[in-house]
């Protein structure tokens, strides 16, 4: 199944006393396949072997997922669950005890039990995220709502990709990162990516995307920077950040102009073109220019481009989507695809670069604070009925919806929630204008973390949970594609560690909620609960069994049933999935960053990722070669911008912005705009950058505006390089 | 003076079928997979073997790989006085034999890429092998394996010949396929410029 010109049948290297296990990296929505190579004497991890015969990256993999395997055995693994009892000491490392799951346990179950009965079920928050299996998501959703009855649940896709999923369901009806699979990718005749630092972020892409040109098609890239990627590109729209929703209005003006639209389709398969047509008058070429900051004759050539390409495909990721307008901006660079008709056939639609490996299946299924599993909305009777009956409880029983993340630290800090379980996520370092953040996790009467490593979130906790890695269990995720694939365990858990699943269900049973968890002994047993829980949904995973998966490459959903063998791509009939078929093409006002640059705070600033580390670093940071090749922050300043404020390369400078400051090493590079400078988000501490961002929160999504705030360097007398 | 080592398992069959390290240095993205991956061969003892530059890092984002070319008169094996850089014969230079490298860096200074790395614990050269318990049976070598951007590629001598006619600008002042460079290499380098013969679509 789609094996494309990349794929060669290549044999596996196998040395002695090894065997090699077939799975995925713990990483990014790529989901390189990889084999893990296990030795068969110590039964422990050692290594890793290209996966060849895995359709999407052959064999391929980046810097992270080659280290991967160095995760599961390293040294700075929790073993046991800890305990600290001296709650002054929160938010350092300090004063944590070994303590016996028993012990652990009843502790939580106490301290649950009586925050509930003082201050209410509600008192009570799950933050939660999707590095993980879809059976682990699917029980979180479960196990909040079921076992703790508490409305408060959230998950780290806030800060990843709720907006794209907001802007999804809006046009579309439906939120399927991409509507059609990876291997089209290198066969269109143009790529338009806005906000994707994809050589860096999803870096196993890059062979199908430099394939594009190769064979005399298009590359047009939007980004304040100049990218690994953009560095190639046929056009390089050099935009302000956060002036997506002006670009993408700019370009469908002139689509509209030069008549590249398809009004056939448009006509049949759309609304809202007459609204939208109206709107984009305004966005000439040179009024675009104005708020954008890019030339005229670039937004002319990529309008030219993206409307004569027979095939294109439009793909956007954080840096468009991260944005209080987020959602916006993906329904605007959509309409793309919507006027000209370029989508619901194989080598032309619209794809979000996923972040964590399992941002797509991790936020279908009942993670996020309004949704039930198969991508139900909780306030919808019927389907939260259904759930409900899967469930076993009543659904008067069912919790309303909650808020989202960053709006349970507000919670937090108003002692409106009392009480937390932390799992699969750092938000003490990835959440935005984190003093606020870590003061509100600091406020908490009592938190739970459940991790693998201590990361910078579980200094606040009170009790330490230790999970396993990805490689001491089994499930499935779903990658960039919307592809269900399986992820195998290789290693047993090490030291007295558990799969989360495992940890809900002891927990639920001394929680008095047995009769609803106690039958899911295995992770197969979550997954059979799981599948028959999104069967009817939009996201409907109930054909998709561990076989099938395993027989076909992966299986993408929708899959309804056991002869359905998946959907690789959405709207090949043309049929969308609002109510009357049909797509929505959107007027979308623009509107500009939540901060302006000022006199005070006259520079961009802009966040992102670097290579060789993954979201908080808290992984990543402890492998050996990722943190040699980036030990640290740095700052990205233009040389013209470092002339003005006379600092040098290397030098030590002071950032700054409304609501934190933090010192950084300067890079200079002429590969960024001379407003904006940028700094990597995966470090803690004071060298967290999101110390600086804005909570400037999408009014659908609730997504923060990590892509752009005002800020300001100042000198250091000290900073000088030697 | 060199020697060539014969492994049994290399057959005139795998020989048929020899493909090469081939590198189109204008796709790097700068990731530095082939240097983790270089770790996970048999005998690397987590040493990597290769290199990845910033051309230009004040300026832009434009890195490239620097790997052992495999030279066909090897200065590195030629300098050696113990003659402990042996030549596999699928062309492969290998890394030097532990029992004769006698620690004198003539390789390191002698190579003109600069490729043979020292330890200075072990007072051991050590250097790119091909890979060769994968190349000897035509697996492709870690780095080519993973490298994301296809920079690295592991092609047959038809694929590599079919890369040269259609990079070959007949421009008399550059042409982007060299047929080898400081001398005759078994690794086929393709210099920055390989879009620039493409023909667009529309
Ligand atoms: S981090 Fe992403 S691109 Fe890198 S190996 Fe893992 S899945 Fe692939
Ligand atoms: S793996 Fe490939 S793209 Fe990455 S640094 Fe090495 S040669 Fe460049
Ligand atoms: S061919 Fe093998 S030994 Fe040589 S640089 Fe590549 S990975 Fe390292």
């Amino acid at each position: 199944m789609q094996r494309d010109k990349f794929f060669r049948e290549i044999e596996n290297v196998t040395h002695p006393n090894e065997k090699l296990v077939k799975t995925h990296c713990s990483y990014c929505g790529m989901q390189c396949g990889m084999n893990l190579r296990v030795n068969t004497i110590t039964n422990k991890i050692i290594g890793v072997e290209p996966r060849y015969d895995w359709p999407v990256t052959v064999g391929k993999m980046c810097p992270k997922g080659v280290t991967a395997y160095q995760q599961t055995n390293h040294d700075d693994r929790i073993l046991r669950p800890l305990i600290r009892d001296d709650a002054s000491l929160k938010g350092t490392k300090e004063g944590f005890r070994e303590a016996s799951w028993d012990e652990a346990y009843d502790l939580i179950a106490k301290r649950f039990g009586e925050l509930q009965s003082q201050y209410g079920k509600d008192s009570l928050s799950v933050f939660s995220g999707v590095s993980m299996t879809n059976e682990k998501c699917y029980l979180t959703g479960k196990f909040a709502r079921v076992a703790l009855g508490t409305r408060y649940i959230d998950y780290n896709g806030r800060f990843c990709m709720s907006s794209a999923a907001g802007g999804f369901l809006r046009s579309f009806g439906v939120d399927r990162g991409s509507t059609l699979p990876w291997t089209d990718v290198h066969e269109t005749d143009c790529l338009f990516i806005a906000g994707s630092n994809t050589a860096e972020c999803h870096p196993t892409s890059m062979f199908r995307v430099w394939a594009v040109q190769e064979r005399g098609g298009y590359l047009i890239v939007a980004d304040p920077r100049e990218t690994p990627v953009a560095r190639r590109a046929d056009v390089h729209l050099d935009l302000r950040p956060g002036t997506d929703l002006a670009l993408a209005n700019g370009i469908v003006h002139l689509l509209i102009k030069n008549g590249h639209i398809d009004e056939a389709f448009i006509n049949k398969h759309t609304n809202g073109f007459d609204e939208t047509k109206d709107l984009v008058k305004d966005f000439t070429p040179e009024h675009t220019s104005m708020i954008t900051g890019v030339a005229v004759e670039k937004i002319e050539r990529a309008a030219e481009i993206y409307g004569k390409a027979p095939n294109a495909i439009v793909m956007f990721a954080r840096g468009i989507e991260q944005q209080h307008k987020g959602v916006d901006n993906v329904s605007a660079y959509t309409n793309m695809a919507l006027v000209t008709g370029k989508i619901g056939r194989p080598k032309a639609g619209v794809a979000t670069f996923t972040g964590q490996g399992n941002g797509q299946g991790g936020r279908e299924h009942g993670q996020k604070s309004d949704l039930l599993p198969g991508y139900r909305k909780i306030y919808d009777k019927e389907g939260a009925a259904y759930v409900s009956k899967v469930w076993g409880i009543d659904p008067e029983d069912m919790p309303q919806a909650g808020v989202s993340a960053y709006e349970m630290f507000e919670l937090m800090q108003e002692k409106t929630i009392r009480g937390l379980y932390l799992l699969c996520s750092n938000p003490a370092v990835s959440a935005p204008n984190l003093n606020f953040v870590r003061e509100a996790l600091k406020n908490l009467d009592f938190m739970v973390c459940g991790d693998f490593y201590l990361s910078e979130s579980a200094e606040y906790a009170d009790v330490i949970l230790p999970s396993v890695t990805w490689s001491e269990d089994e499930g499935t995720v779903t990658n960039l594609e919307g592809r269900i694939i399986k992820i195998n365990k290789a290693q047993e858990p090490i030291g007295e560690s558990k799969p989360d699943w495992q940890m809900q269900v002891e927990l639920a049973e001394r929680l008095g909620k047995g009769k609803h968890f106690s039958h899911l002994k295995t992770a197969k047993d979550v997954a059979e609960e799981f599948r028959l829980a999104s069967k009817g949904g939009n996201a409907d995973y109930y054909g998709a069994t561990w076989d099938k998966i395993d027989e076909q490459d992966g299986v993408f959903w929708p899959c309804k049933d056991a002869e359905d063998k998946g959907t690789p791509h959405m709207f090949l009939d043309k049929k969308f999935y609002h109510p009357d078929g049909k797509a929505k093409i959107c007027a979308l006002p623009y509107r500009p960053p939540a901060e302006e640059p000022c006199e005070d705070y006259p520079l961009r600033l802009t966040t992102g990722r670097v290579v060789y580390h993954y979201l908080s670093g808290n992984q990543t940071r402890r492998i050996q070669f990722l943190n040699d090749m980036c030990p640290e922050p740095y700052v990205e300043v233009h040389p013209v911008t470092a002339a003005k404020y006379n600092i040098e390369h290397d030098e030590n400078i002071l950032l700054f912005t409304r609501r934190g400051k933090a010192n950084y090493k300067v890079k200079i590079t002429e590969a960024i705009r001379e407003d904006t400078v940028f700094v990597p988000y995966h470090f803690g501490h004071d060298e967290s950058i999101n110390l600086l961002t804005i909570a400037a929160l999408d009014p659908m999504s609730r997504m923060p505006e990590f892509k752009a705030c005002a800020a300001q360097i100042e000198k250091l007398k000290s900073g000088k390089v030697l | 003076m060199t020697m060539t080592i014969n492994d049994s398992t290399y057959t005139t069959e795998t020989a048929k079928t020899k493909r090469r390290l081939y590198m189109e240095l204008e796709n790097c993205i700068g990731c530095r997979s082939c240097l983790a991956a270089c770790t996970q061969c048999g005998g690397h003892e987590q040493r990597n073997r290769n290199y990845v530059y910033d051309v230009n890092p004040l300026v832009n984002r434009q890195t490239m790989p620097l790997m052992c070319l495999h030279c066909v008169d090897p200065a590195c094996a030629r300098s050696c006085p113990a003659q402990a850089i042996q030549i596999h014969e699928t062309g492969a230079v290998l890394s030097a034999l532990v029992e004769k490298c006698i620690g004198c860096q003539n390789c390191t200074i002698a190579c003109p890429y600069g490729i043979p790395k020292f330890d200075e614990e072990e007072n051991l050269m050590y250097k790119c092998d091909l890979c060769i318990d994968r190349t000897k049976d035509d697996i492709p070598p870690m780095c080519a394996s993973v490298c994301p951007s296809n920079t690295l590629q592991w092609l047959t001598e038809e694929e590599i010949a079919e890369k040269q006619n259609r990079h070959d600008l007949d421009n008399e002042k550059w042409v982007t396929s060299m047929p080898y460079l400081e001398g005759e290499t078994n690794v086929k380098v393709n210099l920055p410029g390989i879009l620039q013969g493409t023909v667009k679509l529309f």
